[in-house]
C-alpha cells in the first residue's frame, strides 16, 4: 500500500500460524508499523486481502470485524491506557463493554489479570503515575481482559531499560506456555526477539525479505539481514576532495 | 502557484472539510440515542453528564458576567442614541428583543466556543497522538459512540441552558442600567420586557443555541480527530478549532437571522 507517491508496503505476503510466537524486525521505515496498522484493521491496503480466522478482514462486514477483534488482544507501543480511567478500570473496559458479566465477576477477572502481569498493587493508580515498565504491563493485562487467541505486541521493550525489558520478556513466555495464544511481535529489540520468538519475520523498505525458523533465521546470508543482526552501521559517504571543491563553488543548489 | 489556484485550493479545503463535517455529525446523530438516559447505555449517559459539567457548569460564570456587562454597554449606548429621538422607552424593547433573538444565543456560543471547541480538539487530538482511539477501535468499540455523541448530547442540553441564562442577565442588566440612570421601576421594566418578547423569539433562540451546539462540538471533534504528529499538531489543532467554530457560528448566525426575516417572522413586515 502506498501514501501518495510513497510505496510503504510492497507485495507482503506473511502466514502466522496458530499457537505461534512471530517476531517482527524491521529498522525504522520498514513498514512495520503500516503492516500492524493493517492486521489491525486501521488501514485499508491498495491490493490483496488480510485473512484472521478465516475472515478477510478487508472484505466483511463491520460486526464481522467486531467479532474479530474481540479475539485479539492489542498492546500499543505507547500503551494507549485510557488517562482518564484508573489501571483497575482500563483492563476492566472490554469486560463491561463487551460482555454481560456482573461487576463482581468483573472484579475478579481483572484482579487475576494484573496478578498475571504483576500489577496487582497498582490497580487504582493512574496511567500518568505509573512508570514505564508498569505502563507496558498495564497495557498487555488490558489485551489479555477478554482471554484472546490472537496478542499482537508493538514494541514492547521500547524505552525500557534491560531488566524490566527481561521482565516483559518472561511475562510474554509465561502466557504462550500457559495460554498457548499466538503472539506477534513487532520489535528491533534482537534480544528479546531471539529470546520469544518461534519464528523470526524481517521487513526491509517495505519488502518481506525473510520469514523463518530463528535458529536458521540468525544463517541468513542476506547483507540486510546480516548488517541487521551484526549492528553495522550504514557506511557514512565519503567525499572525495575535488567533489567536494566543484561543489563548493558551484554553490547550494537552487530549489525552484 | 497563481492567485486562482491558491484561492481554489482553499476552497476545496473548506469544501472537503464542510463535508467531514457534515458526516460525522450525522454519524454522531445516529448514535445518539445510546447516550440517553433509561433507554441508552448508562455509563454513555454517565459520561455525557461529566461532560455537562465541562462544559456548561463551568462556564456559568463567564458567561452570565460577559451577558451582564453586555447588557449594560447595549442598554447605555442604545440610550445615548435614542434620547435623541425622545425614544427612550424602546431601549427596553431593544434590549429584550436583542438579546433574546440575537446576544444571548451568540455571546454563549462565542464564550462556549473559546472554551470547549479547543478542550474538546485538545482531548481527542491527544487521545489520536497517543493511539487511544486506535485502541477503542481495535477492541471493537467504536469511538464516535463512547466519546463523540455524550459530548454532543451534553452541548445539546447545556448551551441552550446558557443561553437562556445569558439572555436573562442581559436584559436584568438593562434594567440595572436605567434602574441606576433615571429611576425606572422594576415592574415597569420587566413588564415591557414581556410584551416586547414574543414566543416566536424566545424559540428562535433555543433553535440557534441547538445550531450552535452542534457546530462548536463538531468542529472540536474534527479538529482534534484529525491531528496527525505530537503536542505541536494538537496545539495547531486546537487553534484551529476555535477560530473555525467561532467563524462558522457567526456565519450561521446570519443565516439564521437571515431566514427569520425572510419567513416574514419579525414584525418587520
Amino acid at each position: 500500500m502506498s501514501y501518495g507517491t510513497r510505496c510503504v508496503l510492497d507485495r507482503v505476503d506473511l502466514d502466522v500460524y496458530r499457537g505461534e510466537t512471530l517476531v517482527l524486525l524491521g529498522g525504522s521505515g520498514s513498514g512495520k508499523s503500516t503492516l500492524l496498522k493493517h492486521v489491525l484493521g486501521l488501514a485499508k491496503p491498495g491490493a490483496g486481502s488480510i485473512t484472521i480466522n478465516g475472515v478477510d478482514i478487508t472484505r466483511c462486514s463491520p460486526s464481522e470485524l467486531g467479532a474479530v477483534r474481540r479475539r485479539i488482544g492489542v498492546a500499543f507501543q505507547a500503551s494507549a491506557l485510557f488517562n482518564s480511567l484508573t489501571v483497575e478500570e482500563n483492563v476492566a473496559l472490554p469486560l463491561r463493554e463487551l460482555t454481560r458479566l456482573a461487576d463482581s465477576t468483573i472484579k475478579l477477572v481483572v484482579w487475576m489479570k494484573l496478578i498475571a502481569v504483576g500489577l496487582s498493587d497498582a490497580g487504582s493508580l493512574y496511567p500518568p503515575e505509573l512508570s514505564g515498565g508498569m505502563r507496558k504491563r498495564a497495557a498487555v493485562a488490558r489485551a489479555m481482559a477478554l482471554d484472546p487467541e490472537i496478542l499482537i505486541l508493538d514494541e514492547p521493550s521500547a524505552g525500557l531499560d534491560p531488566i524490566v525489558s527481561a521482565g516483559l520478556d518472561e511475562l510474554i513466555l509465561f502466557l504462550k506456555r500457559s495460554f498457548g495464544i499466538t503472539i506477534l511481535v513487532v520489535t528491533h529489540e534482537l534480544e528479546s526477539a531471539f529470546r520469544i520468538a518461534d519464528r523470526v519475520a524481517m521487513l526491509y523498505q517495505g519488502r518481506l525479505i525473510a520469514v523463518d525458523r530463528k535458529e536458521e533465521f540468525v544463517r541468513n546470508a542476506h547483507p540486510r539481514i546480516r548488517q541487521f543482526l551484526d549492528r553495522q552501521p550504514d557506511a557514512m559517504p565519503r567525499v572525495a576532495a575535488e567533489e567536494f571543491i566543484e561543489a563548493y563553488l558551484r554553490g547550494p543548489k537552487d530549489d525552484n | 502557484m497563481t492567485l486562482l489556484e491558491q484561492v481554489g485550493q482553499a476552497a476545496i479545503v473548506r469544501v472537503e472539510e464542510a463535508g467531514a463535517l457534515t458526516m460525522q455529525a450525522w454519524s454522531v446523530f445516529r448514535k445518539l440515542p445510546l447516550v440517553l438516559p433509561v433507554v441508552g447505555i448508562r455509563r454513555r449517559w454517565r459520561s455525557a453528564v461529566e461532560q455537562m459539567l465541562a462544559i456548561g457548569a463551568s462556564a456559568l460564570p463567564m458567561t452570565g458576567i460577559m451577558s451582564l456587562c453586555t447588557g449594560f454597554i447595549l442598554a447605555l449606548q442604545s440610550a445615548s442614541e435614542l434620547r435623541k429621538f425622545g425614544a427612550l422607552e424602546f431601549v427596553i424593547d431593544l434590549v429584550a428583543i436583542g438579546f433574546t433573538r440575537e446576544l444571548g444565543p451568540l455571546i454563549t456560543a462565542l464564550s462556549v466556543s473559546g472554551r470547549s471547541a479547543s478542550a474538546i480538539s485538545a482531548e481527542i487530538g491527544t487521545m489520536v497522538a497517543t493511539e487511544e482511539i486506535d485502541a477503542l477501535r481495535v477492541m471493537g468499540l467504536d469511538p464516535v459512540e463512547f466519546t463523540l455523541a455524550p459530548k454532543y448530547l451534553a452541548a445539546l442540553v447545556t448551551l441552550p441552558c446558557l443561553t437562556i441564562l445569558s439572555t436573562l442577565c442581559g436584559i436584568s442588566a438593562g434594567y440595572m442600567f436605567l434602574a441606576f440612570s433615571m429611576d425606572m421601576s422594576a415592574r415597569i421594566y420587566f413588564q415591557a420586557v414581556a410584551e416586547a418578547v414574543v414566543l416566536r423569539d424566545v424559540a428562535f433562540m433555543l433553535v440557534k443555541s441547538l445550531v450552535f451546539a452542534t457546530i462548536i462540538v463538531h468542529v472540536g471533534c474534527l479538529e482534534g480527530l484529525r491531528v496527525r504528529g505530537g503536542p505541536e499538531a494538537v496545539g495547531h489543532a486546537t487553534t484551529a478549532a476555535v477560530v473555525k467554530s467561532t467563524f462558522l457560528v457567526i456565519l450561521a448566525d446570519l443565516l439564521a437571522t437571515a431566514i427569520f426575516y425572510l419567513m416574514g417572522w419579525s414584525s418587520l413586515r
